[in-house]
C-alpha cells in the first residue's frame, strides 16, 4: 500500500560500547518476536553475535553502552554520520549509568589502578560519558536493562513513525495506576520522584525502590525531591547518593559538585 | 426516594447474591492500604476501609482500553467491541458516586457520547456505603459528602443495621430476593440523624470552609502562591491518576511487533504531564510547574463549575496522600483562609 512497504527495508547495526552487552542481549529476549523482527529489517551488523566488520553503509545504528575512551567517540561520529538514524539502547547510552560512577575524578582513578599510563588494550581513556553528549541521538530506550518490548516499539516508531507522545513525567505517576502504596511511608528512599517514567514503575511494582536507571527526568524537580526526603525522614543526601548509580554526569546534577 | 432498613448479618447475603448475576468489586485490604478489585467472598470485603489508594473510575475509564484493531499492511480497520462484564462495585463512598456521576456528565455529554464509556457504564451498578471522614477528607467543602443520585443502592450503617436507599428497580428486588428488608421505624430514623451528625462531626476541622471558591479563584489568579505551590511540583502525574474526576485522555496507535497489527488505544493523561499543553510546532502553553498545577487547581475548584455547575474536585483526599510534594486543593483553600486573614488584619 504505502511506498515504504515497497522499499528496501532498513539496514541496521547493533554496536556495544562500555557495557555489560546486557542490552544487547536482551534483544534476543524478544524470542517468539525476534524473527517477525529481524524481517522488518536489514540487520547488516551485530556487534553482539558476529566478528566481522562493520559494513560501510546503513540506515539506523543501535548504540549500546556509554562513552569510555577516544576510540569510542571516534566510532560514535561515525556512526552518525553515515547512519540516517540513531538509537541508544540501555542506561549506559542513555545517562552513562554505571560507567560513569567512573567520573568524578577520573584522571586520579585511572592513575591509581595503572599507573601512569594505561596499557594499550584499553584505549585513550576519558571519563564516561553518555551517547548524546557526543553526537546528536534521535531515540532512546532507556532502563537497565531495556525492556525488549521498549526496544522494539522504538524500531516500529523509527520505521513505521508513530503517533505515541514520549512524555517526560517522573515515576510516581506509574506507581499509583498500580495502585501501589510509597515507601516514603514506611522512611524508605525512592527514587521514582525523579526517575523518568516509562517503567511502568516496575520496580516500585515488586516492592523494591526505585533506583533511577532510566534517568533523571529533564523535568526532575530534584530540590523539591530533597524537601520529601526530609520531610518523610529520609536524609536528603541519601537521595544524592542514591542518583549517583546512574545519573553522576547528569548535567543537571552537576552544578552541585 | 425509597428506605428499608435491613440488619448487618444479612450484607453476605445480598453480597452472594450480587455475585451470583455480577462481578462484584469491592474495596480490600492492599498491602498497607486499600484497593477496589473483583471479591470471591464477602469476607474480602473491608467495608469500614478509610480510602482507597484509587478510585472506582478505573471500571468505567480504564487506565488503557482499545478503542479499535487495525492492520497496517491492509490498511484496515477493524471495530473493536471489547466485552463489557456486567458489575456490581460494592461499598462505594459518596464522594466517588459524585465523582461518577460528574464523569457522566462528561462522556454522557449528548454532544459528544464515548460509547466506550457508556457500554461500562450501563453494566456497572453502584452500591454505595456510608463513611468516617479521614484526616484528609473534605469532601463536605465541595459539596460531595452526600450521594442524592447515582447508586443503585446506598448502605447507611445506623448500628448493627443498615438503612437502605433503593436507586433502582433491579437492585431492589435483588435487595428482596436475598435479605428481609423491612420499614424504617422511627427509632432507625433517630438513629440515621445521630450517624450524620456523627460523621459531619468527625471531618478534619483544620481544613478550612472558604466560601465562594470559584470566584476566590478568579480573583487571585495572578497571585505568588501559585509560583510557590506549583514550584514544588515534581511532574509525577499522581495526583491525576489516583483523582477520581480526572478524566484527561491519550489516544495512540500501538504496533505489534510483526509491524503489521496494531491497537489504537486510548491511555489517561494528566494536566500536571509536561507534554500535556504541547501543540503542533512545538509550543508548550504549561511549561512550567505553576502553570500546571494552577490549570489543574482552577479545572477541579472553577472551570468544572462554570460549566456543569458543580465542583469536579469531590474532595476525597486521594490526592492528598499522593502528592509527595504536598500539592492538593487543600492548600488552595488553605492560601485562601490565609487572604482572609490578611484582608481581616
Ligand atoms: S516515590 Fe517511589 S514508591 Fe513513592 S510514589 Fe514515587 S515511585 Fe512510588
Ligand atoms: S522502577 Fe526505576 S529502577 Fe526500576 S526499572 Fe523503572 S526506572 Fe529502573
Ligand atoms: S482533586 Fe484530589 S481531593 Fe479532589 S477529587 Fe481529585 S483526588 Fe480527590
Ligand atoms: S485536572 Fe487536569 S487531568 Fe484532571 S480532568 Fe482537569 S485538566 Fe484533566
Ligand atoms: S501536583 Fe503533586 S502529584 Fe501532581 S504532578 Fe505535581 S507533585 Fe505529582
Amino acid at each position: 500500500m504505502s511506498a515504504t512497504n515497497e522499499k528496501a527495508p532498513a539496514r541496521v547495526v547493533v554496536v556495544g560500547l562500555a557495557s555489560c552487552f546486557g542490552c544487547q542481549l536482551q534483544i534476543t529476549n524478544i524470542e517468539r518476536h525476534l524473527l517477525d523482527v529481524l524481517g522488518q529489517v536489514d540487520l547488516r551488523y551485530w556487534q553482539l553475535t558476529s566478528s566481522d566488520p562493520m559494513p560501510e553503509e546503513f540506515d539506523v545504528a543501535v548504540i549500546e553502552g556509554a562513552v569510555t575512551t577516544e576510540e569510542a567517540v571516534r566510532t560514535v561520529r561515525e556512526l552518525r554520520e553515515r547512519a540516517g538514524t540513531v538509537i541508544a539502547i540501555g542506561a549506559c547510552a542513555v545517562t552513562a549509568g554505571i560507567p560513569a560512577m567512573a567520573a568524578p575524578g577520573f584522571a586520579e582513578r585511572a592513575a591509581s589502578v595503572y599507573g601512569d599510563e594505561a596499557p594499550e588494550a584499553c584505549g585513550s581513556l576519558r571519563p564516561p560519558a553518555p551517547v548524546s553528549s557526543v553526537i546528536a541521538v534521535d531515540h532512546e530506550v532507556r532502563c537497565c536493562p531495556i525492556d525488549p518490548l521498549d526496544f522494539v516499539d522504538t524500531l516500529q516508531r523509527v520505521l513505521r513513525g508513530s503517533n505515541k507522545a514520549v512524555p517526560t513525567s517522573t515515576l510516581c505517576g506509574e506507581c499509583k495506576r498500580n495502585e501501589r502504596g510509597c515507601f516514603y511511608g514506611r522512611e524508605t528512599l525512592c527514587l521514582g520522584l525523579v526517575t523518568r517514567a516509562g517503567c511502568g514503575a516496575r520496580c516500585p511494582d515488586l516492592g523494591r525502590p526505585c533506583n533511577g536507571c532510566a534517568g533523571l527526568s529533564p523535568d526532575a524537580n530534584v530540590a523539591s525531591a530533597r524537601a520529601v526526603a526530609a520531610r518523610s525522614g529520609v536524609d536528603p543526601a541519601r537521595l544524592d547518593k542514591a542518583l549517583e548509580l546512574f545519573n553522576t554526569v547528569d548535567p543537571s546534577l552537576a552544578s552541585k559538585g | 426516594m425509597l428506605y428499608r432498613v435491613i440488619d448487618a448479618a444479612e450484607l453476605p447475603a445480598l453480597v452472594d447474591a450480587f455475585m451470583e448475576r455480577y462481578e462484584v468489586i469491592a474495596p480490600v485490604r492492599s498491602g498497607r492500604s486499600f484497593a477496589f478489585e473483583a471479591v470471591g467472598s464477602f469476607d474480602d470485603i473491608v467495608l469500614d476501609y478509610p480510602t482507597t489508594i484509587t478510585s472506582p473510575k478505573k471500571y468505567v475509564l480504564p487506565p488503557r482500553e482499545t478503542l479499535f484493531e487495525f492492520d497496517a499492511a491492509a490498511n484496515e480497520v477493524a471495530d473493536f467491541v471489547e466485552e463489557v462484564t456486567p458489575r456490581v462495585i460494592f461499598g462505594v463512598h459518596a464522594c466517588d458516586i459524585n465523582a461518577l456521576n460528574s464523569l457522566d456528565l462528561v462522556f454522557r455529554d449528548a454532544r459528544y457520547p464515548d460509547p466506550y464509556y457508556a457500554a461500562r457504564r450501563d453494566a456497572t451498578m453502584v452500591v454505595g456505603i456510608s463513611c468516617t471522614p479521614s484526616e484528609g477528607c473534605f469532601c463536605h467543602l465541595v459539596d460531595a459528602d452526600e450521594a442524592r443520585t447515582g447508586y443503585d443502592l446506598f448502605l447507611q450503617d445506623i448500628g448493627g443495621r443498615y438503612l437502605v436507599s433503593i436507586g433502582s428497580v433491579e437492585a431492589a428486588n435483588i435487595l428482596e430476593g436475598a435479605c428481609n428488608p423491612r420499614e424504617a421505624t422511627d427509632e432507625d430514623r433517630i438513629a440515621f440523624r445521630h450517624a450524620t451528625r456523627r460523621r459531619q462531626a468527625s471531618f478534619n476541622p483544620d481544613i478550612p470552609n472558604i466560601q465562594e471558591v470559584p470566584m476566590l479563584m478568579d480573583a487571585f489568579h495572578s497571585d505568588p502562591f501559585w509560583e510557590e505551590l506549583g514550584g514544588r511540583c515534581l511532574s509525577c502525574t499522581a495526583c491525576s491518576s489516583v483523582c477520581p474526576t480526572c478524566y484527561c485522555f491519550d489516544i495512540r496507535d500501538t504496533m505489534d511487533p510483526d509491524g503489521v497489527h496494531g491497537l489504537r488505544e486510548r491511555t489517561w493523561d494528566a494536566c500536571t504531564s509536561p507534554q500535556f499543553a504541547v501543540v503542533a510546532g512545538g509550543h508548550n502553553f504549561r511549561a512550567d510547574g505553576r502553570n500546571r498545577v494552577r490549570h489543574r487547581m482552577y479545572h477541579k475548584l472553577n472551570g468544572f463549575m462554570a460549566a456543569h455547575d458543580r465542583n469536579l474536585c469531590v474532595g476525597c483526599g486521594r490526592c492528598v496522600y499522593a502528592c509527595k510534594a504536598g500539592i492538593s486543593p487543600i492548600e488552595v483553600l488553605r492560601f485562601f483562609e490565609r487572604k482572609g486573614a490578611d484582608d481581616a488584619d
